[in-house]
């Protein structure tokens, strides 16, 4: 065969112009990430190392972060939260997104319709409506006091609990859109296979699905983690004085106490939970890829 | 109707909008929500409006402090030209230079209001309104009516109280009140209100950050007393719901309201008619009715059983304990951690 024939490569003045036409197409993405997000997030880097009253250099703010106990509290607090909430959504949200990607009945167009329906209603609105059932003059507890099933109101709100069951629900629609994408990745002949050779639903499931669907588990558990680690108005309003985050402690510290320097502390704080996170979830499923990868190539 | 016509009743609807735009003067006020709103709209938004022609835009958006905040985060440039806040917000705004100085001569109202209010809330606060923070109490459900801050940790009212939380300045105020009544101080020697104040939290359901939400448990019944600001309390009293509040007898912290100009406000010469407008006696008079405040003028005529309950000066009046709002403003952040350690976790 002959050099001609293998060389298919772009000439080369198209390819320098493919190259600037990328770097163009991308300038303006670029010129917004530069302005809105590297800008804001280098000022934050910047004032935290400030002293609050004279500006001044310093690591106080740190110190007093990692010293003073209640933001090490609200840090652990917060990781905590999510972990829960990234490990409730993805497995209510599983089933779901399994019969979303499957099925073909027309109770699926319901079904998805009804999945995504809390979107349709402001995270607020929703947090209140939780508040209304699960406070100690709510719903749940005015109901088993009449059966007289208890003495007195169970702690519903105002804690973890709360918290968690009214994030699950904000970021559940989330999780399901993650994790439908995935299974219906999956190509339904190897289900069809396996029952074939004998498999039952519950093995297919257990050890085809479940396993090839490990991507989509991962990125739902990724968006559910840091949406819950981000999110203010449903910790603020169900978790109550008694339950602080990250997010409610930041802002106060920009609210009330106008205590700019460690409210960026407590943001990059936040910021390294997520990208920690992040990077433990990509590098674990990058890894679990070249596994298999590795154990294809071996067979 | 055909296109054109269409498009020329959208042009022509566009140009007398903009026109009106053009032609009124306009002022943002930044206030409160709720009964506040209500009331200062009817009493005095609209008849000033019709005085002056000036269209005022209503903002509920924030609480003082949040509206510092903001004048801050913006450098006096927050979109609004007078700001309803307090003292403490009056005192720090004139030093970081964010607020406009008030002169006399531009608001001449400012002559009549007391010595001692318009001192305490400084140069750039035009004092429009005084409370308090008293006792409320369910009248119904307490079988005395409580005299001191102490009966807040009377046995019957166990799991029957609710309170602020420290972002609120009722919060601060109480924990003041309870260092004061038990032996310490209003600021260096706070050691014995947060003793006291682990106590009442132990007393407590927990901690509700705005009045109205503090309010509603109160009118359900399910608390029967908290600390709150008395013109709220009065409202909830001429309301008709079997409560009640006082002065306990250790004495209170009034609450000192101010309208200020932030330094970089769009429509100063507005701004400055709409705080002389309320200072005015027929305002005041218009709004301690509305409200059931106090107010910082001496002059105005409101019905003796209504002025009886109010503050009008701080100065000579031993049940009005007054701290030094800078200082105060200094120790809150030490404090707020000091509360989440030692005061909110005893909460049931």
């Amino acid at each position: 065969m002959s050099s001609l024939a293998l060389d298919s490569s772009p000439p080369r003045t198209r390819r320098r112009f493919t190259g600037w036409f990328s770097y163009l197409a991308l300038s303006p993405s670029l010129v917004v990430l530069a302005i809105f997000f590297a800008l804001p997030m280098g000022i934050m880097i910047g004032m935290s190392f400030a002293d609050p009253q004279t500006l001044s250099p310093t690591l106080d703010n740190y110190h007093r972060f990692l010293t003073d106990g209640l933001s090490l509290a609200g840090f652990c607090r917060t990781a905590i939260m999510s972990l829960l909430v990234a490990v409730c959504v993805t497995a209510l949200g599983y089933p779901v997104a399994y019969f979303l990607a499957r099925s073909r009945t027309r109770w699926r167009a319901v079904v998805f319709a009804l999945a995504l329906s809390p979107e349709l209603a402001g995270v607020v609105l929703r947090t209140y409506g939780w508040l209304i059932i699960l406070e100690d003059r709510g719903f749940i507890n005015d109901v088993l006091l009449y059966l007289g099933l208890i003495a007195s109101p169970l702690p519903l709100s105002k804690n973890l609990f709360a918290v968690v069951v009214g994030l699950t629900h904000v970021v559940l629609p989330f999780g399901i859109l993650s994790l439908m994408t995935s299974i219906q990745g999956i190509d339904p002949n190897l289900e069809r296979a396996a029952q074939m050779l004998g498999a039952s639903r519950l093995s297919v499931i257990r050890f085809i699905v479940l396993p090839l669907s490990v991507p989509g588990i991962v990125s739902s558990m990724l968006i559910a983690f840091t949406m819950a680690a981000s999110a203010y108005a449903t910790p603020a309003l169900l978790g109550g004085a008694g339950f602080k985050v990250l997010a409610t402690m930041i802002y106060e510290q920009v609210l009330f106490y106008i205590n700019w320097p460690f409210a960026s502390v407590m943001a990059i704080s936040l910021l390294v939970m997520m990208l920690a996170i992040s990077f433990a979830g990509v590098r674990y499923e990058s890894r679990r890829r070249l596994r298999t990868a590795g154990a294809k190539g071996d067979n | 109707m055909g296109t054109k016509r269409c498009f020329a009743l959208i042009l022509s609807a566009a140009f007398v909008t903009q026109a009106n735009v053009a032609g009124a003067e306009t002022l943002v006020l930044n206030s409160y929500g709720g009964p506040y709103e209500a009331i200062i709209q009817e009493r005095i938004i609209k008849p000033f409006e019709e005085r002056h022609g000036i269209d005022v835009v209503y903002d509920a958006v924030g609480s003082a402090q949040q509206d510092y905040a903001k004048i801050k985060a913006t450098n006096g440039r927050p979109g609004f030209d007078v700001a309803v806040m307090t003292a403490s917000q009056s005192l720090q705004g004139c030093k970081d230079g964010l607020l406009e100085k008030l002169a006399v001569a531009e608001i001449p109202n400012l002559a009549s209001l007391s010595p001692g209010l318009s001192s305490a809330a400084g140069p750039c606060g035009a004092v429009h309104e005084v409370q308090y923070l008293s006792l409320l109490y369910r009248t119904d459900k307490l079988t005395s009516a409580p005299v001191s801050w102490a009966d807040l940790l009377d046995p019957q009212l166990t799991g029957k109280i609710i309170l602020p939380t420290f972002q609120n300045i009722m919060a601060v105020y109480l924990l003041e009140m309870m260092s004061l009544s038990n032996g310490g101080d209003l600021i260096d020697n706070i050691d014995p209100g947060f003793d006291a104040m682990a106590k009442v939290s132990a007393q407590s359901v927990g901690f509700e950050q705005s009045s109205a939400i503090l309010e509603s448990y109160v009118r359900d019944g399910s608390v029967w007393a908290m600390p709150f600001w008395n013109g709220r309390a009065q409202l909830l009293v001429d309301e008709g719901v079997p409560v009640d509040y006082i002065r306990p007898r250790e004495g209170t912290i009034p609450l000192i309201a101010t309208l200020n100009i932030p330094v970089g406000a769009a429509n100063k010469d507005a701004a400055v008619k709409f705080i002389d407008f309320f200072l005015e006696k027929s305002s005041q008079e218009g709004w301690v009715t509305g409200y059931r405040v106090g107010s910082a003028r001496t002059d105005i005529d409101v019905p003796a059983e209504l002025q009886r309950r109010q503050v009008q000066s701080v100065a000579g009046d031993k049940s009005l304990h007054l701290p030094d709002l800078m200082l105060l403003q200094a120790k809150l952040p030490e404090w707020a951690e000091r509360w989440e350690r030692d005061v909110v976790p005893h909460a049931n």
